[in-house]
């Protein structure tokens, strides 16, 4: 018999939790409680946010030139119209035979977003070192509608230390998340943000890891329910592309 | 463009690896707050609410569609509205999608609005979403949820938003020309509000765990996350989001 008070059991990814069950003016109470310290979360996200606006910029010296579905592109010209740049660093390197699940997941947040980016000022472009011959069958059969270079012919992936040669790979100091994550992999996920001005191209922000776990509404909501992201201790171990899932 | 400060590559990466201690600390207070969320009790929904949905008419233990967990985005589509609000619809291309996935992890995640459901399967048709959505016009979920209001407590004053009677005139401040985009006056307008719950489903009861409204719904628009992360942030003034076919109407 379900009560209206009490705790009941649960099973979670690992085991199992307790829940309390409470009558509606007892949750209101504890949900007002938690709300102020959302209030306080997201308040301490605005100031984060403020600090990232006031990091110095750096000049991009290099001339990188891309690959895109109508031909050669330089950094510059990936901004279109616009004086900011947003990049996702998108996992798939030129031997992979499709690009990564995981960045695919993230993919499929981002998808729709362009368009109101374009609204304020700022172009949306990814980036993967994988040929277009690869990209653009890959990104029809998951159905995508941002726009995709190759980085394959030039050094962006590795200035922005996303990808990493052989000789890296095999030291001890690497520089993924600036120095703080482990890398297993050739090519590695990010995101990195940029301005135009006169022609010259800055470099304003880079982000790694976790860096981008609030990019990822799903797990955003995720948070928001009773098993919270319910993965035990198997991160993303349940993540499929989009046309994987059995259901 | 703005006064900024330019520097060398090793000025850059010093003050970025500065502001990464910061980001981390932030990301382990977000888990941290997202423990106390499932730390929260429980409350039994005791009515019986109906929808009326693309598969006919459903029971909130319906819309779990097999799954433990169901989320409700309290998408602002009123009766009176002629399309759904802007702002929930740039909400709605980023979980249009996610819902697949969701729905692939025990969690089902549904739009909600008072809209009667043709009106809201020609607006569903004209975005090209996939994401169930299902009216609540025959039943008082909208308002038992606090998203929706009534035109007494709005007279009267006693309308609860963001778990507070102020939450309401703190919309006041919202651009006056969105009205319009929906095709109503500024009261009609306001008598829907966004906002997400959540519920879980054990033993056939549905108990509601969670909700969240005004900000609390910020970090479910992956628009911003990103935004925060360009180099003027969030950079508006005013009511700039549009439906994303009508950009280029402007």
């Amino acid at each position: 018999m379900a009560r209206t008070n009490g705790k009941i059991k649960i099973a979670i990814e690992g085991g199992t939790a307790d829940h309390g069950i409470v009558p509606h003016d007892r949750w209101l109470a504890a949900r007002k409680k938690l709300l102020a310290k959302e209030k306080q979360f997201t308040r301490e996200r605005d100031a984060i946010n403020k600090l990232r606006r006031q990091l110095p910029w750096e000049k991009v010296e290099k001339e990188y030139v891309f690959d895109g579905a109508g031909g050669k592109e330089t950094l510059a010209d990936l901004f279109g119209k616009h004086n900011q740049l947003l990049v996702y660093h998108f996992m798939f390197a030129p031997d992979w035979k499709q690009g990564c699940a995981h960045c695919s997941f993230w993919a499929d947040h981002f998808d729709a977003i362009g368009v109101h980016l374009a609204a304020r000022d700022t172009a949306f472009v990814v980036v993967s070192r994988a040929p277009m011959s690869k990209i653009k069958p890959f990104k029809k059969r998951l159905g995508w509608k941002f726009k995709w270079v190759s980085s394959g012919g030039n050094d962006f992936n590795y200035d922005l230390m996303v990808s990493f040669t052989p000789e890296q790979l095999k030291a001890d100091e690497l520089e993924y998340n600036y120095g703080t994550g482990p890398i297993k992999a050739t090519d590695r996920e990010g995101a990195s943000a940029f301005y135009k001005h006169r022609g010259d191209v800055y470099h304003t922000y880079s982000t790694y890891e976790r860096g981008i776990d609030l990019l990822n509404s799903t797990y955003n909501w995720l948070d928001l329910t009773a098993k919270g992201r319910d993965e035990g201790d198997r991160g993303q171990f349940w993540v499929r592309f989009r046309d994987r899932y059995d259901t | 463009m703005p006064k900024h400060t330019t520097g060398t590559r090793e000025q850059w990466l010093a003050a970025r690896k500065e502001l990464l201690k910061a980001e981390k600390d932030l990301t382990r207070r977000s888990d941290e707050v997202a423990r106390q969320r499932q730390a929260l009790p429980w409350v039994r929904v005791e009515k019986q609410y109906r929808f009326d949905t693309d598969e006919g008419n459903a029971t909130l233990a319906d819309l779990f569609r097999g799954r433990l967990q169901l989320l409700v985005y309290h998408f602002m589509f009123g009766p009176d509205y002629t399309a759904g609000c802007p702002h929930c619809s740039a909400i709605a291309d980023g979980f249009n999608g996610n819902w697949i996935h969701l729905a692939n992890h025990d969690v089902m995640l549904w739009a909600v609005s008072r809209a009667p459901l043709d009106k809201l399967a020609a607006f569903k048709r004209r975005m090209g979403w996939t994401f169930p959505w299902a009216s609540s016009a025959a039943s008082d979920f909208n308002y038992d949820f606090n998203v929706s209001f009534t035109e007494e407590q709005q007279r009267s004053g006693t309308a609860e938003y963001n778990f507070s009677k102020t939450g309401v005139s703190d919309t006041t401040g919202a651009p006056h020309d969105l009205p319009a985009s929906v095709g109503t006056d500024w009261l009609t307008y306001i008598r829907e509000l966004p906002g997400m719950s959540a519920f879980a489903l054990e033993d056939g009861v549905v108990y509601h765990t969670y909700s969240a409204y005004a900000r609390g719904v910020d970090s479910l628009w992956g628009l911003y996350q990103w935004l925060d992360r360009a180099p003027l942030g969030r950079n508006e003034r005013g009511f700039w989001i549009r439906r994303h076919d009508e950009y280029d109407k402007r």
